[in-house]
């Protein structure tokens, strides 16, 4: 077996808009991913990410290319369920993911779905519940949740299906502070725990909380390194992005005449480096 | 003279049953025309509720002990209502759902229609609301708003409120889900319509940065009570009003403050970066200039260098990590690079 | 507009009318509202009521929930109503003033009609209120199941009443957003006549359609990637069992029905005179 988890082989993806009209979201596109690693995948509105978070789990199936998840194709029909249950994946609009009213039931949505036996769905219900930390809330309707809640238990009804990688498809694009707060604390702790995840967002403060940041442009791939490579490549604003505040404050100390090693991506980071400058 | 005059507002919503949740207590608020000002709060703080109220949406529960009146106009009075609608225009969070026309220019033109205006008078407010959104008209009036991309869809949205060209413009988190491109340049025109269209601007948003940066006044909200009202450098000062409101503070403040707790001397009311830059730049010099008097020395240092943020702009065909990153245009997607913009 | 969306919303509390297995309260409800069309009798009313009654308190839910429920129907109530009232003919005249003839049938089948529909719309919503949408979907999955044997595709029916129900809140929730964003640009949609209204309407219809295609296709994105239809074996976290409860509640209703069919097909006469109550002076 490789020892990549995730491997994109030359994939293309395309689809039509209007007669006439096709979109290459995603082209000719290679990307390696190993067990274990967090991986920020941003870019512009339209640069393609969506599309290859859902390529990743055989939502989409590539024009061109391959994609291979522990070694097995997602063209692989035979496999189709058994790559959905590896790759785990929520979306970004925490309304539109929940299918069943009572939470505990959503939970149990997948594992049913695979037909795990019952006894083993409540224990999995319990365990991803926990977490995710909304225990308490396991007998309750879903619609009086806060988005961060919301967000968790979708979080949650992918963790009962014991997925090996975690994808959130910008799914904190729709929470306030807060909520984002809730899910990052959540991936990280996931993460922590052996998951691979992929988040998928263009907050630039969200994505220098990764390992690996791979900017995607016009569905290719245009940075891929850790933080600090990323946003010292000054390509983050021909991709469309902008700099973390904090990077983009010490670009603007460098002005004023402050040296600091290398990039800055965290405020500790910052404060200490200023701290040594000023003392 | 007062846009806005709120005084005693309360507001419960499904009195008398169990679910009984008050998201207004006792607002008083009186806003200037021409101000800037950052409605700020956690979710469910009231800051909607509060807003609806502006334009009638929601009628104050007690018309004798509450009032709000809007440019001389009592919200109360149902013969005012319609009016009010026009002389507050209301953007609200993803205004894009409720397109509904199948072009632009009609869809634009619901708000002016509604209005009863005459048809030259209704053209001339659609081209003008798509101009100032940065729509060009002819290339865009008679496209279906269901086939632009999701900023665009926005400008779209938020010209059909700008149509009605409304005295007080209410914002609410006009940024949501956009990227971060989008995000700057939507708040570039929030400014550009004050400017040019609505002095008064009330904008509701999570982001401590951008409020800081664009708003003259900060109001922040916490359970359906004001707990702060000022300029941002006033509110932002009360660090452990805003921390009990659930809210974050802008990234200079929470900086400086890790700064002043490891001993650099820092004024405490620094909100946005700028602010920090230069106060850090001066204290460098300063630190410098004393070394150098110490050193007798007489070397130069501490050039300044002066330009605004965002202001660098990268050459296209740079290659990293042996990918190119290349110009080529997707399908009418705008090609961003090399635009430089202030916020 | 829509401030109250009552209808179809499970409350969730513990109760023992809850604890049901949803096959037994699909059938229990379906013998009740059977029962509504056989009652004859003021006395027939009484005791559905007072068994509604007893139901909604052992279910915990409170009246006010209920009648909710009712309030959406209350124009179609009163349509039946003046309908009745109006064109029964029959019996001791009460009023009359030109082409206007009411009767005394009249304003008995006036009032049960009412009761009926109130009786009728009660009942079904303390199905809804009490059972989960799940539930409700396995009890009826459970049931049809027999239609599968005719290749009726009864899993996927079951699914999507499920999340027809579960979607209920959410789309009116969305409905009033919309509506107040079209209000904002100056729409009215209380003026005019029905013609006018309806086309007021097609500002928040339209968006709220395209908003409700493009919610479909999200989930249809999330329950694949959650694996939907990954196998005929599909499993169920709980279990439907036959209680102690479901026993006791069929005895119940059932007895009930026993007693409303005696009152309409062998004591016909037993009831109770509330003629003085309502009509007082006029006679």
């Amino acid at each position: 077996m490789s020892e990549f988890q995730i491997e994109i082989k030359g994939a293309s993806y395309s689809y039509p808009v209007r007669e006439g009209y096709n979109v290459k979201a995603v082209r000719n596109l290679s990307l390696s991913i190993r067990k274990g690693e967090f991986v920020a995948l941003t870019g512009m509105n339209g640069s393609g990410k969506s599309t290859l978070a859902k390529l990743l789990n055989g939502l989409f199936q590539p024009n061109e290319g391959e994609i291979l998840i522990d070694g097995i194709s997602t063209a692989d029909e035979d496999n189709t369920f058994e790559i959905r249950k590896k790759v785990g994946m929520v979306f970004q609009n925490p309304d539109n993911q929940t299918v069943a009213t009572i939470i505990e039931d959503d939970i149990a949505f997948g594992p049913e779905n695979i037909g795990v036996e019952r006894e083993e769905i409540i224990k999995r219900v319990d365990e991803a519940l926990e977490a995710v930390g909304m225990s308490e809330y396991r007998t309750r309707t879903a619609s009086k949740l806060s988005g961060g809640q919301k967000q968790r238990i979708a979080i949650a009804g992918v963790l009962a299906m014991k997925p090996d990688i975690l994808i959130l498809d910008e799914s904190t694009a729709m929470l306030d502070p807060n909520g984002r707060k809730e899910i990052m604390d959540v991936a990280c702790r996931l993460n922590r725990s052996g998951i691979t995840v992929v988040n998928i967002t263009h907050n630039m403060d969200e994505a220098a909380l990764a390992d690996r940041i791979v900017v995607l442009r016009k569905g290719r791939v245009a940075i891929d390194g850790t933080p600090k490579e990323v946003f010292a490549s000054g390509l983050i604003e021909a991709c469309g992005l902008t700099l973390p505040p904090i990077t983009e404050l010490a670009r603007e100390l460098e002005k004023e005449g402050f040296e600091f090693d290398g990039v800055v991506i965290n405020a500790e980071e910052l404060a200490e480096g200023l701290c040594r400058l000023l003392k | 003279m007062s846009a806005i005059e709120i005084s005693n507002l309360n507001f419960v919503y499904s009195k008398k049953t169990p679910n009984e949740k008050q998201a207004l207590k006792n607002i008083n608020l009186s806003v200037e025309e021409g101000a800037f000002l950052g409605l700020v709060g956690a979710t469910g703080s009231g800051k909607s509720t509060l807003i609806q109220h502006l334009n009638g949406l929601i009628k104050p529960q007690d018309k004798k002990r509450m009032s709000v009146v809007v440019n001389g106009m009592s919200a109360t009075d149902r013969k005012n209502l319609k009016k009010l609608r026009f002389e507050v225009g209301m953007v609200f969070q993803y205004p894009e759902y409720q397109l509904f026309e199948d072009t632009v220019a009609k869809d634009v033109a619901f708000g002016p229609k509604n209005m009863k205006l005459d048809k030259e008078e209704i053209d001339r407010r659609v081209r003008r609301a798509l101009e100032v959104v940065g729509l060009d008209y002819d290339k865009f009036a008679s496209r279906s708003p269901f086939d632009l991309s999701g900023g665009e869809k926005r400008r779209v949205a938020i010209a059909g409120v700008i149509a009605m060209q409304p005295k007080i413009l209410v914002l609410d988190e006009p940024v949501a889900g956009l990227d971060p491109i989008g995000r700057r340049e939507i708040l570039a025109l929030v400014k550009k319509l004050q400017k040019e269209v609505s002095p008064t601007v009330i904008i509701v948003s999570h982001n401590m940065d951008d409020m800081a940066q664009l708003a003259d006044r900060i109001v922040a909200l916490k359970d359906g009570e004001i707990i702060a009202d000022g300029t941002p450098k006033q509110v932002f000062c009360n660090r452990n009003l805003i921390k009990e409101a659930g809210l974050d503070l802008p990234t200079a403040t929470s900086l400086a403050d890790m700064l002043i707790a490891r001993g650099v001397e820092l004024p405490r009311d620094i909100v946005t970066m700028e602010e920090l830059a230069k106060e850090l730049g001066a204290s460098l010099r300063k630190k410098r200039s004393q070394a150098v008097a110490d050193d007798n020395d007489e070397t130069k240092i501490g050039e300044d260098a002066d330009g605004g943020f965002y202001a660098e702009s990268y050459d296209e065909d740079v290659e990293v990590e042996g990918v190119e990153v290349n110009g080529v245009e997707v399908n009418g997607v705008e090609d961003p690079d090399g635009e430089d913009e202030d916020v | 507009m829509f401030k109250d969306v009552a209808f179809g919303q499970y409350y969730p509390v513990n109760s023992p009318v809850h604890r049901l297995d949803a096959r037994v309260k699909l059938l229990l409800t379906i013998m009740f509202v059977v029962s509504i069309f056989f009652i004859q009798t003021y006395f027939g009313f009484m005791l559905t009521a007072a068994v509604l009654l007893i139901t909604i308190l052992l279910a915990r839910l409170p009246i006010l929930s209920v009648l909710k429920s009712v309030r959406g129907i209350l124009l179609i109530v009163a349509i039946t109503a003046i309908i009745n009232l109006f064109f029964i003919k029959e019996g001791d005249v009460l009023v009359q003033s030109g082409a206007i003839v009411i009767t005394k049938t009249g304003v008995h089948t006036t009032i049960k009609m009412v009761l009926r529909l109130v009786l009728l719309i009660s009942g079904a919503s303390l199905l809804s209120l009490t059972t989960t949408p799940v539930q409700l979907a396995d009890g009826l999955e459970s049931l049809m199941a027999p239609l599968k044997l005719v290749k009726v595709p009864v899993r996927d029916i079951a699914m999507i009443m499920s999340i027809a129900l579960r979607f209920i809140p959410t789309l009116f929730e969305e409905t009033n957003k919309i509506i107040a964003a079209q209000k904002a640009r100056g729409a009215g949609f209380d003026t005019g006549g029905l013609l006018s209204r309806v086309k007021a309407m097609l500002p928040v219809l339209i968006p709220l359609f395209v908003n409700s295609f493009r919610r479909a296709d999200e989930l249809a994105f999330a329950m694949d990637a959650r694996c939907y239809n990954a196998t005929d074996k599909r499993t169920k976290m709980k279990k439907a069992k036959l209680g102690f409860g479901d026993l006791i509640a069929t005895l119940f209703i059932a007895g009930y029905f026993v007693v409303i069919l005696l009152e309409r097909y062998y004591f016909p006469t037993v009831d109770i005179n509330i003629d003085g109550a309502i009509f007082g002076g006029l006679l």
